[in-house]
């Protein structure tokens, strides 16, 4: 059985060989690959909120339709990437169907949510697939300002953006979102998972009450309002350990959504044998006593 | 009552079966369909799974309706209902449930009309 995360890979590199196959470059238009694959695409009305998009077909027939009451284009188009995961990901047509065919229960689908995870990796491998995403984040630079040139050229919003950034970048770095006090959810870039003696962020922890984030979400308005801020924290902070080594913090409010998206970066790990060469040095300076 | 076989087990048995009735070899079908050579005996065994988009793509070539290769009919142009695949079905809202069915209307009239 893979992991949820293996799931969500996978759906990722069945976009990016899609988007590769297909010759696009970004901004990838999710309405426009519906329509050169004949699939009809409704925007449900603005008046209820309901479920963010659905995949119908009736015969050989199909129609994707994506809600309107978040009145946001990455939103839209993030909707209509995921429901494309389903149309184009091999064994969702299953998903359809219980033991027995009956699509109401369906429901009950034990593993449902691995063709969600696989759809919704789908969705940002095909938005930010990584041979365009890639060589864009190495021009972007780092911190906030990336996320939003990244999330400008693939019209991706910041959360989704910033997920992407974490899980391509080279650098270690790490994007946090959180609501008042507590962490919704953090993404390590593999760089910085490999760093030994910190801690992983974990979901429904709280946020650290020494770093600007903390102190950010004290006030709602912040969030309301879309502030950011630009500071500087420490990554014992943030992840323990005993190193206590600057680094770069931004925050930003995400609006209506009611969650505070940062970003944790140029984070100047030591070089092993500095570690080293430092211990030898404490060690050199430490007073031996005789016993 | 016994339980039928699921319908994306009969997939492979009903794909060579209307390949078959239209005299294809799997190499013709698949380069018909715009597939990998290999792609067919594959779904033939069992060991790849259709995506949509493919179960589409093979079913317009062999002229037959999705329906009939999901295993949901017995005559290859016959159409079962329709089918609708989203997140959390149960909180499905009256107000979707009326936008789906204008949908499937919508769809079920180009399917009639390609028939």
């Amino acid at each position: 059985m893979k992991s949820t995360a293996n799931h969500y890979a996978h759906g990722a590199l069945a976009a990016e060989q899609l988007v590769k196959s297909w010759g696009l470059a970004l901004p990838i238009d999710p309405f426009a690959i519906a329509a050169e694959f004949k699939i009809t695409v409704a925007a449900k009305p603005a008046s209820h909120p309901g479920v963010s998009g659905m995949l119908v077909r009736v015969g050989n027939e199909f129609a994707i339709a994506y809600a309107t009451h978040i009145d946001n284009e990455p939103f839209q188009r993030f909707s209509v990437a995921h429901e494309l995961g389903h149309y184009f990901l091999p064994g969702h047509p299953e998903a359809v169907f219980d033991a027995r065919g009956i699509h109401e229960s369906r429901a009950q689908f034990t593993s449902k949510d691995r063709y969600e995870m696989e759809a919704d990796g789908f969705a940002a491998g095909l938005l930010m697939p990584r041979h365009l995403f890639f060589p864009a984040l190495e021009r972007a630079g780092q911190g906030l300002a990336a996320v939003e040139s990244l999330a400008d050229l693939c019209k991706t919003s910041l959360h989704a953006t910033a997920i992407r950034l974490a899980q391509c970048t080279r650098d270690p770095a790490a994007i946090v979102v959180s609501s008042g006090s507590r962490i919704d959810h953090c993404f390590m870039s593999e760089v910085l998972k490999a760093v030994n003696g910190i801690d992983w962020l974990h979901k429904r922890e709280a946020v650290p009450r020494s770093t600007p984030t903390f102190t950010f979400n004290q006030d709602a308005e912040n969030v309301r309002r879309a502030t950011r801020i630009e500071d500087t924290s420490n990554l014992q902070d943030w992840f323990g350990g005993r190193r206590r080594i600057a680094i770069d913090e931004d925050v930003i409010g995400l609006g209506t959504y009611g969650k505070t998206l940062t970003v944790l970066y140029n984070i100047n790990m030591p070089e092993p044998e500095e570690e080293e060469d430092e211990a030898a040095l404490v060690e050199s300076w430490t007073p031996r006593f005789r016993r | 009552m016994q339980p039928s076989s699921p319908p994306s087990d009969s997939f492979p048995d009903r794909l060579r079966a209307a390949r078959e009735y239209r005299g294809l070899s799997q190499g013709q079908l698949a380069e018909k369909a715009g597939l990998q050579p290999s792609a067919i005996s594959h779904f033939e065994t069992g060991a790849r799974k259709p995506s949509f988009d493919n179960l589409r793509l093979l079913a317009d070539t062999l002229d037959v309706t999705t329906d009939y290769l999901l295993g949901r009919v017995a005559e290859f142009k016959a159409l079962a209902g329709a089918d609708t695949l989203h997140r959390h079905y149960n909180a499905l809202q009256d107000a979707d449930r009326k936008f789906a069915d204008d949908l499937i209307t919508h769809l079920a009239s180009k399917a009639s009309k390609k028939r």
